[in-house]
């Protein structure tokens, strides 16, 4: 029963990844051949010594965190109404429903969508111009900020999805019992709620910061173009640098699974979907 | 965005004059050239992007089901390896897009394959399969089980067991992964991008389209249909897993 699932991850995601890092350590490719020469560390050697790197390394990662706390704060509130103060069934899909629609509208048309919005001729730009708030139309597109707005509408999903799922799984005896013992409100929601789903947290926080890692073309298109490592790579791979393109997209991979593995260890994930 | 797709006159701009469907289905004009003043329904290119996202996202979701299901029915099991497996399955979702993308690219140049059809079937497979996989898992009946070893004890085969007993008590579960298989395949673009043959999928071409053309209100209407695609899958989605709950109840 395992083969088919076990013959597509090997065939097509553990052997190109052995390709990549394989490719990455050699300085030449030929595009046409595939032969590889010149087998050394310079790609990597040659990154960590570009002082412009460093500066991609901290937009790219200090932007996926900044993505996971933005979805976090919005998406943990989010589940928690879905899953404790919603009762009545309706008002439920409603509300999931309004939180799926953004998610379903393909990237691109969801990155233009806002141009009406944000741009310089905007909706908010209008509006502040003839409340006479602003002399001159804010900048608000083609930043970190207009970035964050379109990460946290793309991705929020993935963090209320495990998160509603974590906290459906707490025993509502459990609360009860220690509303019985006089808990307070606040106690009841760290020490049992907020810990009990814990894993689920932690595993939006994997899904967010591993998707806006991979994502490069909302920061192309509406990032301005920020440097982050995923764009480096589309950019490297597009002008046929291959091997560096290899090299950066080995580290980024590296990170993500480097990521997966520590949050791993500390919480258990697979408590959410193994054995209830 | 809606709102927009019906508006009349090539500016972008609130407030929103004038209602026309001139985006949707208006007589190509003479006098000016250029995909974007072309009303979607007469964009050959985003009907052949169209067919071709259909084509790929059904074949991506029969293959997500396909994969997820027999997974996700063997990782029930204590077997050795359960736990590597796991991960290596929910790599598919953990390794970042751009680098699947390179890694696809590599790996079909170096066995000397072209780009087909196939491959952004295949990428948006490995992308969807732990997304079903999860979903399964959470949700299979707790005494699925039990049920499949009475059965096996009463002396069914084993295929007869899957047949009349697994399958018919998970079929919606199976069901609502390749439901959202296809929404995944629907629209996954940073993949797809990289091993696109011909016009491409859908996102692909939209993504390609408004980088280079100007913006018009004609995009938002392609953006509308393409959305009530993915949004009638994910109502289909939904009233399978609400099937999935009641009938066992």
């Amino acid at each position: 029963m395992l083969l088919p699932g076990l013959v597509l991850c090997v065939l097509f995601l553990i052997v190109p990844f052995g390709l990549m890092v394989t490719i990455s350590l050699y300085q030449n490719i030929s595009p046409a051949t595939m032969v590889l020469s010149g087998f050394s560390f310079e790609n990597y050697i040659g990154f960590f010594s570009k002082g412009t790197s460093y500066i991609i390394l901290a937009n790219t990662f200090g932007n996926s965190l900044l993505a996971c706390l933005a979805c976090l704060l919005i998406g943990y509130p989010f589940a928690y109404l879905l899953s404790y103060s919603v009762k009545n069934e309706k008002v439920k899909s409603y509300m999931v429903s309004l939180l799926i629609v953004p998610f379903l509208i393909d990237t691109s048309i969801r990155m233009i969508a806002w141009i009406p919005i944000l741009g310089n001729q905007g909706a908010i730009n209008q509006l502040l111009l003839s409340l006479h708030v602003v002399q001159n139309p804010l900048s608000l597109l083609y930043n970190v900020g207009a970035l964050q707005i379109l990460w946290l509408q793309g991705y929020v999903l993935f963090m209320i999805f495990p998160i509603y799922l974590a906290l459906n799984r707490i025993d509502p005896d459990l609360i009860a019992a220690a509303k019985v013992l006089r808990a307070s409100p606040q106690n009841v929601f760290y020490y049992i709620v907020f810990k009990l789903s814990l894993p689920g947290v932690i595993c939006g926080c994997i899904f967010v910061f591993v998707s806006t890692l991979g994502d490069y073309i909302t920061p192309l298109f509406i990032g301005g173009g920020i440097q982050t490592l995923g764009l480096s790579v589309s950019d490297y791979a597009n002008s046929f640098a291959w091997p560096y393109a290899a090299a950066l997209s080995t580290m980024l991979t590296g990170v993500a699974i480097a990521v997966l593995y520590i949050l791993l260890k500390v919480v258990n994930i697979k408590e959410l979907i193994y054995e209830r | 965005m809606v709102l927009l797709s019906f508006k009349s006159g090539s500016d972008m701009s609130f407030p929103i004059r004038g209602f026309t469907l001139d985006w949707y289905i208006g007589q190509p004009s003479s006098y000016r050239y250029g995909s974007e003043w072309i009303s979607v329904f007469h964009d050959t290119d985003f009907w052949r992007a169209f067919r071709s996202s259909a084509y790929v996202s059904i074949a991506a979701a029969l293959l997500t089901c396909f994969i997820a299901t027999t997974t996700a029915l063997a990782l029930r099991h204590r077997v050795k390896g359960r736990d590597l497996v796991f991960y290596v399955i929910l790599l598919g979702f953990v390794v970042p897009g751009v680098a699947l993308g390179l890694g696809m690219v590599f790996l079909f140049r170096f066995v000397g394959w072209g780009f087909t059809f196939w491959t952004p079937v295949i990428v948006d497979v490995i992308y969807a399969v732990p997304f079903g996989l999860v979903l399964m898992m959470a949700r299979f009946e707790p005494r699925l089980m039990e049920y499949e070893r009475a059965a096996s004890t009463l002396k069914a085969s084993p295929w007869n067991v899957i047949r009349h007993v697994t399958l018919p008590l998970i079929v919606w579960e199976v069901v609502s992964a390749g439901l959202f298989g296809f929404v995944l395949a629907w629209g996954e673009v940073i993949r797809t991008q990289f091993v696109i043959h011909g016009t491409g999928v859908l996102s692909t071409y939209i993504l390609s389209e408004v980088g280079v053309r100007a913006l018009s209100p004609k995009w938002y209407a392609a953006g509308t249909i393409i959305s009530m695609i993915s949004i009638v899958a994910l109502l289909l989605f939904g009233w399978a897993l609400s099937r999935g709950t009641t009938f066992k109840k």
